[in-house]
């Protein structure tokens, strides 16, 4: 078993990399292998919108750049956890960089899922995906707009996936034992 | 009233986002307020871009963020914006009260696909001091283009919403759940807009001469 850790920390963000060190942690006891991509670390151009992955050289995004290390990566795994400060309720933009270049995982044909238009899947299978979120202080609302924006991203992958916010989280341990408790609930076994 | 419209598509003028600002900003325009239109994705290639563009928020009284959907919110250099405007507003000691409104649209046939979006537009606009002037959200972007008036009755749906936001925001008002709800409705049915969406996938593959099927994998799963 693999899974894929994309930390979407800011510059001078000192929560989310504890979050990461604890999921990492928690995952690293349950499966073989841990991939890690430091996102903001990495040379990922935003998507240029153009379709390219779908109708010029499907499957694969036309840029080539950190993205696709990140890509190969995902596709080969079998957990993926998402890691950002929630940022207005979303995703923080070193994250979204990396989601917004998922497009080419995906078929562009539409299908229905859930009552709602969505695309076909491109591969056999996905990871299962699980979203952490961190905040310094509680924020119900911006919580709650997270739990249902990873949900929807769940729908486009054909996948009920789940989150959790960890809010002021300060050391690797605690946030250890929380992402364990997580995992528990999210069904990651080893 | 300075008012500045924010593009948040990668493509430029080209895209759909592109001409419903564009229509945005005519209408203002003969409600005689000030407007301008700047592309966030050009706009934070550079430094100097990034200056102009957050000395540009600070200098509006309403900001109108125009976008197509990414994976469920906002594409990542909008994101980026935001997180930029969020940290400039906690550095000064009197930011001022800006509107922010917000225009989503998703090349899923369901509006209501946008929710997600519009609420972390609302929420950035709650935490950061600025007073929530509401949004326009529709699906089936994907046939709009360049020019509006060639959508299906003309796309008078969609004008006549632009229209009244506009007047609505000129005169500093929100814009109306009528607005809201004629721009949400569909402009076609769903069966059409996704029958003609798969068969326009294979043409632009065959148009492309691409080598690959439009299923192929490109990423090993062992």
């Amino acid at each position: 078993m693999k899974a894929l850790v994309l930390d979407g920390s800011r510059e001078g963000d000192s929560l989310t990399p504890v979050a990461v060190l604890g999921m990492t942690s928690a995952l690293a006891g349950r499966v073989d292998t841990v991939e890690l991509f430091k996102l903001r670390e990495l040379a990922i151009a935003p998507c240029a919108g153009c379709f390219g992955c779908w109708t010029r050289t499907p499957g694969e995004c036309v840029i080539e750049d950190g993205a696709r290390d990140v890509l190969r990566s995902y596709v080969g795994s079998d957990i993926v956890a998402y890691v950002t400060p929630l940022t207005f309720g979303g995703y923080s933009s070193q994250l979204k960089k990396m989601l917004d270049r998922f497009i080419p995982l995906l078929d562009p044909r539409f299908t229905v899922v859930d009552g709602e238009v969505h695309h076909l899947l491109r591969y056999r299978r996905y990871p299962k995906t699980i979203g952490l979120g961190t905040l310094p202080s509680p924020d119900p609302e911006a919580e709650r707009l997270f739990a249902r924006l990873v949900a929807r991203n769940g729908l486009n992958i054909h996948q009920t996936v789940e989150s959790i916010v960890l809010t002021g989280v300060a050391d690797p341990e605690s946030a250890r034992r929380s992402s364990e408790k997580f995992l528990d609930r999210a069904g990651v076994t080893a | 009233m300075n008012v500045l419209i924010l593009t948040g598509s990668p493509k430029g003028r080209k895209s759909a986002s592109f001409s419903l600002a564009s229509k945005l900003a005519e209408g203002l325009r003969e409600n005689d307020v000030s407007v301008s239109e700047e592309p966030v994705h050009a706009g934070l290639r550079t430094e100097e871009g990034t200056r102009r563009l957050l000395d540009a928020v600070d200098g509006s009284d309403l900001v109108v963020l125009v976008f197509p959907l990414y994976v469920d919110s906002l594409p990542a250099p909008l994101t980026r914006l935001l997180e930029l405007v969020a940290e400039r507003r906690t550095r000064v000691s009197s930011p001022g009260t800006p509107r922010l409104a917000a225009i989503v649209q998703c090349g899923f046939p369901e509006s209501r696909q946008c929710d997600t979006a519009v609420g972390i537009c609302r929420l950035f606009a709650e935490r950061t001091g600025m007073r929530w002037a509401g949004s326009l959200a529709m699906g089936m972007g994907g046939s709009i283009g360049e020019d509006i008036r060639r959508l299906p009755g003309g796309g008078k749906n969609i004008l006549d919403a632009l229209k009244m936001t506009a007047e609505s925001l000129a005169t500093g008002g929100a814009i109306p759940v009528e607005a809201t709800t004629l721009f949400a409705g569909p402009l076609m049915p769903i069966w059409l807009y996704t029958s003609i969406g798969n068969l326009g996938w294979r043409m632009q593959l065959r148009k492309n001469k691409s080598r690959r099927p439009l299923t192929y994998r490109p990423y090993s799963q062992g």
